[in-house]
């Protein structure tokens, strides 16, 4: 009855479970990989069906922030604060490759070479940019993680450090 | 301010207070991060109660430096960068530059490749305009035709894959011609085929859906009253205003400028061998664009089908040196992208990598009007109006 | 790019004067070229690749670009930009004869026409200790965000333009990124390993890169 981190285990089962099928990203498409995250989201591919919701426009009621995109330096203040707003628990894909480190605009005078030198992140999904299955593996991967983690600790995770 | 209080004197036929509004000025920000295709484009709005004083669009959070970039790569390596550009329209990207990099090597491209090009700008002019399509109304409020036009638009990005290896960013050119077959090159003697088996038939079909698509879509959005009264007569441009602040494309269409770069530009493509109208507005109002745009979806169908009927056998790409380096010169070259006029200004030293790289990009240039037309424009009208102009801010920022 | 027949009064005058049938056409197709040169009153003109460059001093900049507008028909404003002749060059390639470079900065803008496929790149040169030049937003209200993007670029200074900020940099940015004497520094903390084709699958020899371009490791930085 106990799970391995020392809490009850239905406990820690139900609210992880509910967590991982609501998982509501907040539209925060920067670049090319902003389409295909709404290609994600459209007809074909269907994210809905996940529970991956892309209905809060504010970071305040979400739960995923999918960095889909360049971030620039001119940007990355308005990121750290975006991050800033969302409530606890909350986790980061980076997608696509100018998020995970530059891409290919790594020597450019203007580019943040990687998200994760701003927030932390928990998955990365790497392409240019990567399609839509890829970034739904990225979320499935996202939601095995989210079911076996430690809420109490997730939830005090004030001191997490970006990379 | 007159009419908004006489209207507000009919409702409140028995207040006994004055209904002179007071208003007070407020500088609103928009973005950088909002919910909409465009991408981060911050606007510092000075409103007062519901109208807009002025408008100062704060750009450049997507700037990536690309005029710098391409003082660093080889020329094979921008044409990977290049399409990234417009992302909506990656094909289309490469296009003005590797026709700059052929022009001063005076390189001629087979007619087999010149037909692919044409099929595939073609489709991807179908590509963009149809993600316009979902977004403007969604901005609008109508969250229907988002699902209809995406699902299209998925036909066309699985031939554009199916032929090139990518949905949107293609790399597909190459100097003299497009990527030659797969496992080709000099060391492989045999030629596989390169465009791949049911192309002509997946093409043909996926044309016949998109017509049908562009039927149900005109019947949901085209005559939908509250499409209408939110777009006509909102964001009129005047001609003599779009040509000073440089709009290309479907913007100076609507205002009945009747210049396409396909037809009256240089010519890039064999475009002068397919039929096809330009289609122009004359009013110039948010209205106008929109249906530019919805036109020019069937008239680009009607091009790929005359492009498939016309493509014949032959060489993929003219006989290029492995190691390629570009004569000393200058040129530019511009071509109709789906956001209007893009072009690539070359300078080149000799040697395997540019001097300088100027890319003139269509949706720098529509943005530019934001701040004029955006004058005295009441606040809802902000978005019908932006949304119309249809730009993407990596264009904008390159 | 297609050229209408000459109809000003100044190339008929030259058609005139010559004799050869092989001149005369010669000055037909570069009609547009020569008239504009005439027009605006510029000395040197360029036309080749299907580009025609036409260099205007820098005292009639405004003026140059009037005329143009305003009796040769080039009213659509394409762009303005400027380029950075310098042999100091940090990343990227040196200029083919450093030796002979006269180290300038040349602002550049492009007209064109819409009602034919007519247009024209003006150059002007402006001295690199004396980087000031009138502002053409009077002329062409479109023409602000291109020289606030040429001013933060380069160094650049518009006189009589109206938002003199910066476009795309954030305000704490220092240095004037297109100029050739600026450096990349992420390329100076990891060098660009230069072209290399597809290396082989790890296996009992061992990572090789076979198949390399001839003369590109890594030469080009």
């Amino acid at each position: 009855m106990i799970d391995k981190f020392g809490r009850l285990k239905p406990v820690s089962w139900l609210l992880n479970w509910s967590r991982t099928y609501s998982l509501w990203y907040f539209q925060f498409g920067l670049a090319c990989c902003a389409i295909e995250v709404m290609a994600a989201a459209g007809p074909r591919y269907d994210m809905m069906r996940f529970g991956i919701i892309p209905l809060p426009a504010s970071p305040r009621q979400s739960d995923l922030m999918v960095v889909a995109g360049t971030v620039t330096d001119k940007m990355a203040p308005a990121v750290r604060r975006l991050y800033d707003q969302m409530p606890d628990p909350k986790y980061v894909i980076s997608m696509g490759s100018c998020a995970n480190c530059g891409g290919p605009y790594w020597d450019s005078y203007s580019v943040t070479k990687g998200v994760d030198q701003i927030i932390p992140v928990d998955v990365y999904v790497p392409g240019c940019p990567p399609r839509p299955e890829a970034l739904m593996e990225g979320i499935l991967l996202l939601q095995q993680q989210i079911r076996n983690e430690d809420i109490p600790d997730k939830w005090s995770q004030s001191d997490r450090l970006p990379a | 301010m007159t009419d908004i209080d006489a209207r507000a004197a009919m409702h409140l036929s028995d207040a006994s207070v004055s209904v002179e509004l007071e208003t007070q000025g407020m500088t609103l920000n928009i973005g950088p991060q909002h919910p909409s295709t465009h991408g981060v484009l911050r606007l510092v709005a000075k409103v007062e109660g519901e109208r807009v004083m002025s408008v100062q669009p704060v750009i450049g959070y997507m700037h990536r430096g690309y005029e710098k970039l391409t003082e660093v790569r080889t020329y094979a390596q921008i044409t990977a960068l290049v399409n990234r550009i417009d992302w909506v329209s990656g094909f289309a990207n490469e296009i003005p530059w590797i026709r700059a990099v052929e022009k001063l090597m005076e390189i001629e491209v087979p007619e087999r490749a010149q037909w692919i090009r044409l099929i595939l700008t073609e489709m991807t002019r179908i590509s963009s305009h149809l993600l316009f399509m979902s977004s403007y109304p969604l901005e609008l409020g109508a969250a229907t035709p988002l699902m209809y036009a995406l699902r299209e638009r998925e036909y066309v990005m699985d031939l554009i894959e199916g032929l090139t290896g990518g949905r949107f960013h293609p790399n597909f050119n190459r100097v003299g011609g497009v990527k030659p077959a797969a496992g080709g090159g000099s060391t492989q003697k045999k030629v596989s085929q390169d465009l791949p088996a049911g192309f002509f038939q997946g093409t043909r079909e996926a044309m016949d859906r998109i017509d049908s698509v562009m039927d149900e879509l005109d019947e949901l959005v085209t005559g939908n009253e509250m499409v209408r009264a939110r777009t006509i007569g909102v964001g009129v441009i005047p001609p003599e205003k779009a040509i000073e602040f440089g709009l290309s494309g479907p913007n100076a269409r609507a205002s009945g400028i009747d210049f396409d770069l396909r037809r009256d530009g240089e010519p890039y493509l064999p475009y002068d061998q397919v039929d096809f109208d330009v289609i122009t507005e004359q009013t110039g109002d948010s209205f106008a664009r929109y249906l530019v745009r919805k036109e020019e979806i069937r008239q680009a169908v009607r091009i790929v089908r005359q492009g498939i009927d016309n493509i014949k056998p032959g060489p993929l790409q003219a006989k290029v040196p492995r190691v390629l380096k570009v004569p000393k010169g200058q040129t530019y070259v511009r071509t109709e992208n789906p956001k209007g006029e893009m072009g690539f200004y070359l300078i080149s030293e000799g040697g395997r990598i540019p001097y300088r790289v100027k890319i003139r990009s269509a949706s720098f240039c529509n943005l530019s009007i934001l701040s004029w037309i955006l004058e005295g424009a009441l606040v809802p009208d902000l978005v019908a109006i932006m949304g119309s102009l249809d730009f993407v801010l990596g264009d904008v920022d390159r | 790019m297609t050229d209408s027949p000459p109809d000003g009064d100044l190339v008929d005058e030259a058609a005139d004067s010559v004799e050869a049938d092989a001149v005369e056409t010669e000055l037909e197709e570069i009609g547009f070229a020569a008239e504009l040169t005439e027009l605006v009153g510029a000395s040197l003109w360029v036309d080749e690749f299907d580009t025609i460059r036409i260099y205007v001093a820098r005292e009639n900049w405004v003026e140059s670009l009037r005329l143009a507008r305003d009796e040769a028909g080039l009213t659509f404003f394409g762009w303005l930009s400027a380029v950075d002749w310098s042999t100091e060059v940090a990343v990227g390639e040196q200029v083919g004869e450093p030796d002979e470079l006269i180290e300038r900065y040349e602002v550049v803008c492009r007209l064109s026409s819409v009602t034919s496929s007519k247009g024209a790149h003006f150059f002007t040169e402006v001295p690199k200790d004396d980087a000031i030049i009138d502002s053409i937003v009077p002329l062409f209200a479109g023409a602000e965000w291109h020289e606030r993007e040429a001013a933060e670029m380069f160094g650049i200074t518009f006189v009589g333009h109206p938002y003199p900020l910066k476009l795309y940099l954030p305000d704490s940015f220092q240095g004037f990124p297109l100029r050739k004497s600026y450096p990349l520094l992420s390329r100076e903390v990891k060098p660009w390993p230069g072209t290399v084709d597809v290396e082989s699958m790890p296996a009992a020899d061992g990572p090789s890169t076979t198949n390399v371009e001839a003369g590109d490791t890594g030469g080009d930085e």
